[in-house]
């Protein structure tokens, strides 16, 4: 039988105290101690072996009450409870009643200096680790994330398909891209091509002729403020989606686009719907036998300023 | 059993089986600390959601490992090899197209969930770590519903993440970088594929393991909040242990989300469209019914512009999640009964009707763009 939290602790001439916590050996599994509170004073740990007897609410001692007494007070800071540290196996073995069940400190655990140190020398080797794997870890998953712009001509189709002036007709293209390691695709695309009249053309181009740059500053081609062709990139300026051609039940035919309906005149001008900007209008040229070639470019969507992405 | 085994007991494999491993790992005491989990003022019908959608993931999960044995994640596979899993592989259809209305059960329910605990109040101390690791696990719901879309390679998945993806770059200051992270380029293409596939198969399903962990960690710290009426006396009298009673309640509500799964998958296959291009032919993109309402919003006058796209596609979403995580640091009264919350009270209806409205008027403005 274990001796039991709170039993009296009986000395061979008289009582001392009770039992306030049991020590467990984690090894053996036994109760290695009993810590008695010298009736209200101070605690003193007394080994089984000088336990004669134990009872169901009485510790019987061999040793008289001054010997006890003799022993050097109870370190409660040698020892940790049950609840901060777990010994596999150790709690199926207590019978005593609710307490604080201890096991010892090891010696080499006491008094150790500078705890705060060697913790924080962990998040210091952390940082060592990590911090080295920053850049190139960014580096590495920002390869492909900004490719330089592709100012290729695209050869898109023939003007006669066009039917009537200020409509706007869908052209589609194969583009080449080249993404990473893979083989060169063809990725589907389109543009709509406008043959504007005069006054469409002055909403445009507003008497200026317009003027396409390169990445670094360089003039790539300049749309001619009296060129009939305009080509309106197939990005809708708003979130990206692709617009159509179509009449609208109160504002005739416009460039609509379903995703959020924003609608755009022959011009590419908002006249309804979220968009920000006008129709983003691309560097064309066109061959006297109508031979219609663009730059590919596409911005990004949902800004008043254009800012190119492709 | 108050009988004392007997020498002449014989021990089945089983029983030996449990018993080895029990004296290893005290199989016994982790079983019962398990399934002896008091639930206040008793089990409860409405208490199945948690369990459920426990159910579901393991069931994505099952799911997505064995789709993942046809299909490929590139650009010029994708798509096809999404077609074989659907027209050639036996019972492919049927995995692909229960994968597909799983995560619609995923979201409904998640719906359910969220809402229960903030009617029942269930997110006041002391369970305010629960209802936030709820919102990250959220978060990652969504996470898994957005990266999933794609993967087939199709029209409708192409374009729900070109403007899902365009909506994230509108994000002040870190827009551009994380659209094109994410995109890894400045157009969607085989690195998009690439990443939106390791994130949904590798990334989002180990963070939802750990979170979900720690949801059911925390709320084992806590405890259920149990009903919001009813006296402790009351409460303590009904009270029982989450096995039997809750497990059975629980087991009846996965056997129905089940079913349901099942049969959405019978009657409404996965079809794909057109595969993904940048040019939209005649398809209208339009993102899944149930972020129908958000997609609407968006069409707003008000929410026009740069600066009204703004509002619209980051700063009111985001103030809606603040809003969410301060929730329990703003509502600090005790009270859970939601008769006596007025304002929770509005504010749940409030948002419920406006996603009922707005859902409702995207579907009928469908007939206008044809």
């Amino acid at each position: 039988m274990q001796p039991q939290l709170k039993s009296k602790v009986r000395c061979a001439d008289r009582d001392v105290g009770e039992v306030t916590k049991v020590i467990m050996d984690p090894l053996s599994f036994e109760v290695s101690h009993i810590v008695v509170s010298m009736n209200g004073a101070s605690e003193r740990q007394v080994p089984m072996g000088a336990v004669q007897t134990v009872m169901d609410d009485l510790v019987q001692l061999r040793s008289s009450s001054s010997e006890v007494l003799a022993l050097p007070p109870f370190k409660r800071d040698d020892y940790v409870t049950l609840h901060e540290i777990e010994v596999p196996g150790l709690e199926k073995h207590i019978d005593v009643t609710p307490g604080e069940v201890l096991v010892p400190l090891p010696e080499l655990e006491r008094n150790v200096k500078r705890r705060k140190f060697f913790a924080n020398l962990t998040y210091v080797m952390g940082l060592f680790i990590g911090l080295p794997l920053v850049y190139p870890v960014l580096k590495y998953v920002m390869k492909p994330m900004f490719a330089p712009f592709d100012n290729q001509w695209q050869k898109i189709g023939n003007v006669g398909k066009i039917k009537a002036d200020d409509t706007g007709t869908q052209f589609e293209f194969k583009h080449k891209v080249k993404e990473a390691y893979l083989p060169e695709a063809e990725i589907e695309k389109n543009v709509w091509i406008v043959k504007a009249t005069p006054a469409v053309l002055e909403k445009v181009y507003q008497g200026k002729d317009m003027e396409f740059r390169d990445a670094t500053g360089k003039t790539l081609w300049t749309n001619k403020k009296d060129i009939p062709f305009i080509a309106f990139s197939g990005k809708c300026p708003h979130l990206g989606c692709g617009y159509k051609w179509r009449k609208h039940k109160v504002l005739g035919p416009v460039f609509l686009c379903p995703c959020h309906v924003s609608i755009y005149d022959a011009s590419g001008k908002v006249i309804e719907g979220p968009a920000p900007r006008p129709l983003d209008v691309l560097p064309i040229q066109v061959t006297e036998s109508g031979e219609v070639q663009i730059i590919d470019m596409e911005f990004k969507a949902g800004t008043r300023v254009q800012s190119r992405m492709v | 059993m108050s009988q004392t085994p007997s020498a002449g007991t014989q021990l089945t494999v089983a029983e030996k089986v449990f018993d080895f491993v029990d004296e290893r790992v005290g199989l016994r005491l982790l079983t019962a600390k398990m399934l002896n989990e008091a639930v206040p003022g008793g089990s409860r019908w409405a208490y199945v959601f948690g369990s459920i959608l426990l159910f579901i993931f393991i069931m994505q999960a099952v799911t997505g490992v064995l789709l993942m044995l046809y299909y490929v994640p590139t650009a010029d596979h994708a798509y096809a090899s999404t077609q074989y899993i659907l027209h050639d592989v036996d019972y492919g259809w049927f995995l692909l197209s229960y994968h597909f209305w799983g995560s619609t059960a995923m979201v409904v329910c998640v719906f359910a969930h969220m809402s229960q605990v903030f009617l029942w109040g269930a997110y006041k101390k002391p369970r305010e770590l629960i209802w936030l690791v709820g919102l990250l696990l959220f978060a990652l719901v969504m996470g898994f519903g957005f990266t999933g879309y794609l993967l087939p390679w199709d029209q409708r998945a192409y374009w729900a993440t070109t403007v899902g993806v365009e909506i994230m770059d509108k994000t002040p200051l870190i827009g551009d970088f994380l659209a094109r992270l994410l995109k890894g380029g400045a157009t969607p293409g085989q690195m998009t594929l690439s990443r939106f596939f390791v994130i949904h198969v590798m990334v989002l399903p180990a963070a939802l393991i750990g979170l979900a962990g720690l949801h059911l960690f925390l709320f084992r710290c806590a405890g259920p909040g149990g009903p919001f009426r009813g006296t402790p006396q009351e409460l303590k009298a009904k009270t029982d242990y989450f096995f039997p009673r809750q497990i059975w309640k629980d087991v009846v509500g996965m056997a129905v989300v089940f079913a349901s799964i099942c049969a959405m998958a019978f009657w409404e296959p996965v079809v794909l469209l057109e595969e993904a291009t940048p040019d939209p032919g005649d398809y209208h993109p339009e993102p899944e019914w149930y972020f129908l309402f958000l997609f609407q919003h968006l069409r707003l006058k008000m929410f026009s512009g740069e600066f009204g796209q703004f509002l619209g596609a980051i700063a009111f979403p985001s103030l809606l999640g603040a809003l969410l995580i301060a929730l329990p640091f703003i509502d600090r009264s005790p009270e859970r009964n939601i008769f006596k919350r007025p304002i929770a009270l509005t504010l749940w209806v409030l948002f419920m009707v406006s996603i009922l409205i707005f859902t409702v008027s995207a579907i009928i403005n469908r007939e206008f763009l044809d």
